[in-house]
């Protein structure tokens, strides 16, 4: 149809420096990433009705739970509703599926195509689902974040200092989430069939990174482990930072931290991958 | 009848086999898929850490209904993968063809020619919780009550089934689905709480357009000793029947209506 105008322009290769030349191989992918999905927009339409139905199920429930108390765990009824609903809206941006991608690839025998780039796998893999969500980025994202902002009583961000920390500390939600899916999803190699322990790693996430109910919520005792783990760094602290509950120099610690996060998670992903290869069986292809 | 019965048997019985032809394969699935399930229930558990109630409902009511509400879904996971992928491997790659040539019902074979044997582990875990939240209830039951659990737990499983078989059904007509199945999917998560948390439109619809209601909320509140919904309890079977009686109809509108890719 009309995928003209969004698609861009293809990348000249010739004549640039090594390292220029490496980069643009990697945009390449970006670019094949977002017109790959272009292909599959209209499922984007009904992924919007997607997160407004996630949104309002947990509309309803935290309503009828503020019937009763003004304030719980700090958070009164319209922060816990904006927490929610912005959690759901970064999630439409930063959610990949790098895990179930690789894990068909092998099941398919395809990962030989793979192999056979002269690129870092991990880097390609990145690239495409960085693609991918620059498109539900323009055509998921801001139609949920419009949709809710009008159905739902939701807070605007504490100030524009905030948003702008906010924004930054989602764009690192992307990189971990991408991470973890990753480093996940090279089990395949050696597992084979891991549809399993991808749904468990779904509802893990889900859970873990704060957005079906904020981790103070949780018991001490998993408050305390979860520091240790990137899985909060996901949705629960861009999302404080939203509603101005991270200040100042906790802001930048939390981004340090979410950094820190993104290297080791792109560094264990790197050593799986060299450590799965070696022992890839291609079935077919 | 009888003859249906018994190549279900054989279908089974032989895609067990080629499961169970790489035991640690399927045995990392079955567990990874409990954890899943399992987690799924952390939600409940946080945030029942934190109030005593929802709408008068206590952790152990809230858990019982969200367990009966997995129960069922589980029964219709074991048998629903090939709806997903049915627009995809059935009218695309025409595969519906040879489903076509066979002398057994079209329904049949595309329900049972796979299954998602893990699944299974979803109505173990379900009542598992369900039979914790009897004991910590203190509910008596008599034979009678496990006779309708069993009958709604059926029912709720005809529901899924309808609601999902009537979409797929769609892909018939529209080749390309525009992927109505996920937000359908996704308003699953509605029937794991109180109905009455919802406003009016979503209770209607939950109850009338997508039955889910009466896969979960209407069966649970009878077993809890609630009485406010007791007709809706007792007509559950009848909506599960009348809603599957139409999603064959449609399904058999469907295949009157295929024309094979001819690849």
């Amino acid at each position: 149809m009309t995928s003209a105008p969004l698609a861009l322009p293809s990348l000249p290769t010739r004549n640039r420096s090594a390292a220029a030349q490496q980069a643009l191989v990697y945009a390449e992918f970006v670019r094949v990433g977002f017109i790959n999905t272009l292909a599959y927009r209209l499922r984007y339409y009904t992924g919007i009705v997607t997160y407004f139905i996630y949104v309002s199920v947990y509309y309803f429930i935290w309503k009828a739970i503020y019937a009763h108390s003004q304030r719980i765990e700090g958070f009164d009824f319209g922060q816990i509703l904006t927490y929610i609903a912005v959690g759901w809206m970064i999630r439409s941006f930063y959610y990949n599926n790098i895990d179930q991608d690789l894990a068909e690839q092998v099941v398919e025998g395809k990962l030989a195509m793979d192999l056979i780039k002269p690129v870092n796998v991990q880097a390609m893999y990145l690239a495409r689902a960085l693609g991918e969500s620059a498109f539900r980025l323009i055509l998921l994202t801001l139609p949920t974040v419009i949709i809710l902002f009008t159905v739902y009583p939701l807070r605007p961000p504490r100030s524009v200092v905030h948003f702008l920390a906010f924004f930054l500390s989602s764009s690192l939600s992307f990189f971990i989430v991408a991470g973890i899916n990753f480093a996940v999803g090279t089990l395949a190699i050696r597992l084979k069939s891991i549809l399993g322990l991808l749904r468990a790693k779904y509802f893990l996430l889900e859970l873990f990174s704060g957005l079906l109910i904020p981790i103070s919520f949780f018991p001490h005792a998993f408050q305390a482990a979860f520091a240790y783990m990137p899985f909060q760094y996901i949705s629960y602290i861009p999302v404080l930072i939203y509603l101005g509950k991270l200040n100042g120099v906790f802001i930048l610690r939390a981004l340090g931290i979410q950094f820190f996060w993104v290297v080791a998670l792109i560094s264990l992903g790197d050593g799986m991958w060299r450590w799965s290869s070696r022992r890839i069986t291609i079935q077919g292809g | 009848m009888k003859r249906h019965l018994r190549l279900f048997a054989l279908y089974f019985a032989q895609y067990t086999k080629v499961r169970l032809a790489y035991k640690g394969d399927f045995l990392i699935a079955f567990f990874s898929s409990m954890v899943a399930t399992v987690l799924g229930f952390g939600f409940v558990w946080v945030l029942f850490s934190k109030i005593p109630k929802l709408q008068g409902w206590s952790f152990y009511e809230i858990l019982f209904l969200y367990a009966f509400s997995i129960t069922p879904l589980g029964l219709f996971n074991v048998v629903s993968w090939n709806l997903y992928e049915f627009g995809e491997q059935y009218i695309i790659q025409a595969k519906f063809d040879r489903v076509l040539l066979r002398p057994v019902s079209t329904l049949f074979q595309v329900l049972f020619e796979r299954f998602r044997l893990e699944s299974f582990q979803e109505v173990v875990t379900g009542l598992g919780v369900i039979y914790i939240c009897i004991i910590k209830l203190n509910l008596k039951w008599h034979v009678s009550d496990a006779m309708w659990f069993a009958v709604m737990v059926v029912c709720g499983f005809l529901i899924y089934l309808s609601v999902f078989l009537s979409l797929t059904a769609v892909s018939f007509w529209f080749e390309d689905r525009v992927g109505i199945v996920p937000p359908v999917f996704n308003m699953l998560t509605f029937g794991r709480y109180p109905l009455t948390i919802y406003n009016d439109f979503i209770q209607f619809m939950l109850s009338w357009i997508v039955p889910f209601g009466f896969a979960s909320f209407y069966p649970t509140t009878h077993f809890l000793g609630r009485q406010s919904f007791r007709t809706y309890f007792y007509l559950t079977p009848l909506v599960a029947i009348a809603f599957f009686t139409l999603a064959v109809a449609v399904w058999n509108r469907g295949v009157l209506n295929y024309s094979s890719t001819g690849s």
